[in-house]
C-alpha cells in the first residue's frame, strides 16, 4: 500500500540531472548562502582596505598606535572635576573625569526632564484651559528647536548676568553671577553620625509602615495616611537627633573674597546651561510620551473609577498613570538614551564632559583618533545599556503589578 | 378604589446655560478654588511678561537700516538679521551664482510636489527615480565644474539652504539603505541579519556629534593617501549612514504593521521575493510609516545644526560668525538665536502638524 508512489514523486525522482544547477540556485536556502558569501567577501575586502589604509596613513603621519598614551601627563587643566585634578595627571585621569562629568549631567538631566515631562504631560489633561494651553505650547516650542541652539541660548543668557561684585543675592546664602551659581554647603561636625543614622532609620521605617499599611488595606479596606506619616517620620526623627546631639552642623556660606566667591558649592555656568537645555528639550519629548501613554488608557477605566466613587485626583494617580506606564516606560527609555547622547553638545559651550575633554582636547594633543573614539563610544554604549537594562526591569515590574 | 390620578411633576428650573462666554469661563478657568488660583497666577504672569516681550520684539524694535548705527531704539535689533540675511540663507555662495542654490531648492520642492500631484500609475515610475537622482543633480548644479558653470567649492556653501539641502539629500539616500537594513534585519539569513543589526545598533547608539567628529578626523584615515574626500561629502556619508539606521527602525515597525495575510497572499500567487517586497509590501509600509518618516526627517533637520561643531558653515554657525564681526559687536546674540530658533520652529512644527494629520487620516480604529 505504501509502496505505491504518486506520479509527482516519480516525476521528481526521474527529473533529468541537467536541471541540477538551476534547481540548486532556485532553492531559497542555497541562494541565501550565495548572497551571504558575497556579502561576507565584500565586508572582508571593505575592512581590509580600511585597516590597511588607516595603518598606511598613520605611519605616514607619524601617529603611534596603542593605548600607552593613557599614562602620559595631560598638561592641561580641566574646567570642572569631581575628583582632585592637576595638570600633571595622566590622560587616563582625564578620561575618568570626563566619564564622571557625563554621568553627573546625565543624572541631573534625567531627573529634571522626568519632572518637567510628567508635570506637563499630565497638565495636558487639566480642566483648566490655560494650563492645558501652556502644556501644549511648552511641548511644541521646545521639541521643535534644535537642542544645540537651546544650549547656546541659555549660555548666552547666563553670560549676560552681572559680575561677581554685583551678583544676584538671595538672602546672603545663594549667589548667582556670570561665573556661576554659589550655594551654601552643609558641613557635618563630630556627632553628626547620629543624625545620619536617624535619617536612615526614618527611611527604613517609612518602607515598613508602607508595607504594613498596604497589607492592612488589602485585608480590611481601611486606609492609613501614609504620606503624612512618612513626612513626619523623615523630618521628625532627624530633627529629634539633631536636638539631642546639639546641632553638630554648620553651613559653609559662599563669601565674596577678592574678585570671586570662596566657600560653599560652586556650579559652573556651563553645567547649568547644559542641564537646563537638556532638561527642557528632553522634558518636552517626555511630556509628549506621557500624554500618549495616558491617552492609551481606555476611557472606560476612568469612567469605571468614577462610578466607584474615586476622587478625580485619585483616578489619575491610582488608575490611569499606573496603566499608562506600560506605554510610557519604553518611550522614557529611548528619551533617556537620547539625552545621554545629547550631552555631547556640551562641546559647543565647553562643559568638560567625556566627549569635549577626551575626544576634543586629548585627541587634539595625541592625535590617536581610532583609539580615542573607540574608548569614547564604548562608554556611551555602556551608559545606554545600563539605562536600557534598568528601564526594562522597571517595565517588567509595572507590567506584573498592573495586570 | 380610586383610579390613580395623573399628577405632573413640578417643572424643573431651566438648566444653567452651557454655551456662551460666561459658562465657558466658569467651566474652563474657574471650576474650582484651585483652578481659580492657578488662573489668577497665570494671568498675572502673562500680564507681567507678554507686554514687555512684545514691546522688545516688535513695537520698540529696530526694523530698518543697514548698519549697527541704525539700532537706536531700546528693542531688538532686527537690522542685524536683515543685514546678514544673504549669508544666513546662502552662506558665502558667490553673489552672481545664488540662482543655482534657488534652482536646487526649487527642484527639491518640485520633486516633492510631483510625488503628491502625479496620478498613481506614474507616481512610482517617475517620482522614485526623480527623488534618487535629485541629490546628485543638485550636487552638479551647486558645484558647477562638471556642467560648464563656474566652480563653487563646498567651503563656500552654507546658511539655511545648506541645512535644508543636506538634510533632504541624506534622507533620500538613506531610504534605500534603511530599507535594505530593515529587510536584512528580518530576513532568514543569519549572517545578513547580524550585519544589519550591527549597523543599525551602532549608528543608533552613537551620538550624532561623535559621528560627525569621526567623519572629520577618522574618515580621512580610511581612504587611500592620494584620495582626499571633501569635508561636506564626508559629512553627507555620515548623515546618510546615521539616517539609514533610524529609517531601518521606522521601516521595521512598518513591516510589523502589515498583516501576515499580505505576505501569504503574495506567496500564493507565485510572486518572487523582490516582487513581493517591492510590489506588495513596500507601498503599504511607506503608507503606514509616513508619520514616522516625517518625524525622522524633523530629527535629521534639527541635527544639521550640530554641524557647527566641526565648523561647517550652517545657519547657526553663520550667525555666530556674524556676532563676532567687528562691525556688529553690539551684542545681538539673542536676536540671532531667536531668529534661527524661529525659522527651525516654523519648519519643524509645520512638518509635525503634517505628520499628525496623516496619522489621523490613517487611523481608522475606534478606540476609546
Amino acid at each position: 500500500m505504501f509502496s505505491k508512489k504518486t506520479t509527482e514523486q516519480i516525476e521528481c525522482e526521474n527529473r533529468p540531472s541537467h536541471l541540477g544547477i538551476k534547481s540548486f540556485y532556485n532553492n531559497p536556502k542555497h541562494r541565501g548562502w550565495i548572497y551571504q558569501s558575497f556579502l561576507f567577501l565584500f565586508l572582508i575586502g571593505f575592512f581590509y582596505s580600511i585597516v590597511s589604509n588607516t595603518l598606511d596613513n598613520m605611519s605616514a603621519q607619524g601617529i603611534k598606535s596603542g593605548f600607552s598614551f593613557l599614562n602620559t601627563s595631560a598638561g592641561f587643566d580641566v574646567l570642572m572635576s569631581l575628583l582632585p585634578f592637576q595638570t600633571t595627571d595622566s590622560y587616563l585621569k582625564v578620561f575618568t573625569i570626563g566619564i564622571l562629568n557625563t554621568i553627573l549631567v546625565s543624572i541631573i538631566g534625567i531627573i529634571f526632564s522626568t519632572l518637567l515631562g510628567f508635570i506637563f504631560g499630565v497638565a495636558y489633561f487639566s480642566r483648566n484651559y490655560l494650563i492645558k494651553k501652556i502644556a501644549i505650547i511648552y511641548v511644541e516650542i521646545f521639541r521643535n528647536i534644535p537642542v544645540i541652539l537651546q544650549v547656546i541660548f541659555w549660555y548666552t543668557v547666563f553670560n549676560a548676568l552681572p559680575i561677581a561684585r554685583e551678583s544676584l543675592n538671595f538672602g546672603d546664602t545663594v549667589f548667582l553671577n556670570v561665573t556661576g551659581l554659589y550655594l551654601p554647603l552643609l558641613v557635618g561636625e563630630s556627632g553628626s553620625g547620629l543624625v545620619y543614622s536617624a535619617l536612615i532609620v526614618a527611611i527604613v521605617s517609612v518602607f515598613l509602615v508602607k508595607r504594613w499599611a498596604t497589607k492592612r488595606q488589602e485585608k480590611t479596606g481601611e486606609q492609613f495616611p501614609i504620606l503624612w506619616t512618612s513626612l513626619g517620620l523623615i523630618t521628625g526623627l532627624p530633627l529629634l537627633a539633631l536636638l539631642v546631639s546639639g546641632v553638630p552642623f554648620h553651613f559653609d556660606y559662599p563669601a565674596l573674597k577678592g574678585f570671586n566667591f570662596r566657600g560653599g558649592i560652586t556650579i559652573i555656568p556651563e553645567l547649568i546651561s547644559l542641564a537646563i537645555a537638556l532638561s527642557i528639550y528632553t522634558g518636552a519629548f517626555i511630556a509628549e510620551a506621557v500624554r500618549a501613554g495616558i491617552q492609551s488608557v481606555p476611557a472606560g477605566q476612568t469612567e469605571a473609577a468614577r462610578s466607584v466613587g474615586l476622587k478625580e485626583s485619585k483616578i489619575m494617580s491610582l488608575i490611569v498613570v499606573p496603566q499608562s506606564m506600560r506605554v510610557i516606560t519604553p518611550m522614557l527609555n529611548s528619551e533617556y538614551q537620547s539625552l545621554v547622547k545629547n550631552t555631547t553638545i556640551a562641546t559647543a559651550i565647553g562643559y568638560p564632559e567625556l566627549f569635549t575633554v577626551f575626544a576634543g582636547s586629548v585627541l587634539n594633543q595625541v592625535g590617536q583618533a581610532v583609539e580615542i573614539m573607540f574608548m569614547t563610544l564604548v562608554i556611551y554604549f555602556c551608559i545606554n545599556m545600563t539605562i536600557s537594562f534598568v528601564m526594562n526591569r522597571f517595565n517588567k515590574r509595572s507590567e506584573i503589578t498592573t495586570r | 378604589m380610586k383610579a390613580k390620578e395623573f399628577k405632573p411633576l413640578p417643572a424643573q428650573p431651566a438648566p444653567v446655560s452651557t454655551i456662551g462666554v460666561i459658562p465657558w469661563l466658569r467651566n474652563n478657568l474657574l471650576s474650582s478654588p484651585f483652578n481659580i488660583t492657578v488662573t489668577v497666577i497665570i494671568v498675572a504672569a502673562l500680564l507681567a511678561i507678554v507686554p514687555d516681550m512684545l514691546d522688545w520684539l516688535i513695537f520698540s524694535a529696530n526694523w530698518s537700516g543697514e548698519t549697527q548705527a541704525a539700532c537706536v531704539k531700546d528693542g531688538a535689533c532686527w537690522v542685524f538679521i536683515s543685514a546678514w540675511s544673504q549669508q544666513i540663507f546662502y552662506g558665502s555662495y558667490p553673489d552672481g551664482e545664488i540662482w543655482r542654490v534657488n534652482l536646487s531648492l526649487l527642484l527639491l520642492a518640485g520633486v516633492i510636489a510631483s510625488s503628491f500631484a502625479l496620478p498613481a500609475r506614474l507616481r512610482n515610475k517617475v517620482s522614485v527615480p526623480a527623488y534618487l537622482c535629485l541629490p546628485f543633480v543638485c550636487l552638479l548644479i551647486l558645484d558647477g565644474s562638471y556642467i560648464g558653470l563656474k566652480e563653487v567649492t563646498t567651503d563656500l556653501w552654507g546658511g539655511f539652504s545648506l541645512n535644508v539641502l543636506i538634510a533632504a539629500a541624506s534622507i533620500i539616500i538613506a531610504f534605500p539603505f534603511g530599507f535594505l537594513w530593515a529587510l536584512g534585519r528580518q530576513s532568514d539569513m543569519p549572517f545578513a541579519r547580524s550585519v544589519s543589526v550591527t549597523c543599525i545598533e551602532f549608528f543608533r547608539g552613537t551620538p550624532i556629534l561623535a559621528l560627525f567628529f569621526m567623519g572629520s578626523v577618522m574618515l580621512p584615515l580610511f581612504f587611500p593617501a592620494n584620495v582626499s574626500v571633501d569635508k561636506l561629502l564626508r559629512v553627507w556619508i555620515i548623515l546618510v549612514l546615521f539616517m539609514s539606521a533610524y529609517m531601518a527602525e521606522v521601516f521595521r515597525s512598518g513591516f510589523a504593521a502589515i498583516p501576515k495575510g499580505q505576505y501569504e497572499a503574495a506567496d500564493s500567487i507565485g510572486l518572487g521575493y523582490w516582487q513581493k517586497t517591492l510590489l506588495i509590501i513596500f507601498p503599504q509600509v511607506i503608507k503606514v510609516s509616513m508619520p514616522n518618516i516625517l518625524a525622522t526627517f524633523v530629527m535629521v533637520f534639527k541635527n544639521t545644526v550640530f554641524l557647527l561643531v566641526i565648523a561647517v558653515p550652517e545657519m547657526l554657525q553663520v550667525i555666530m560668525a556674524a556676532l563676532s564681526n567687528s562691525n556688529w559687536l553690539g551684542g545681538h546674540a539673542i536676536e540671532g538665536y531667536l531668529f534661527v530658533g524661529f525659522i527651525f520652529w516654523i519648519c519643524c512644527f509645520s512638518m509635525s502638524l503634517l505628520a499628525t494629520s496623516i496619522e489621523k487620516k490613517l487611523d481608522t480604529s475606534h478606540k476609546n
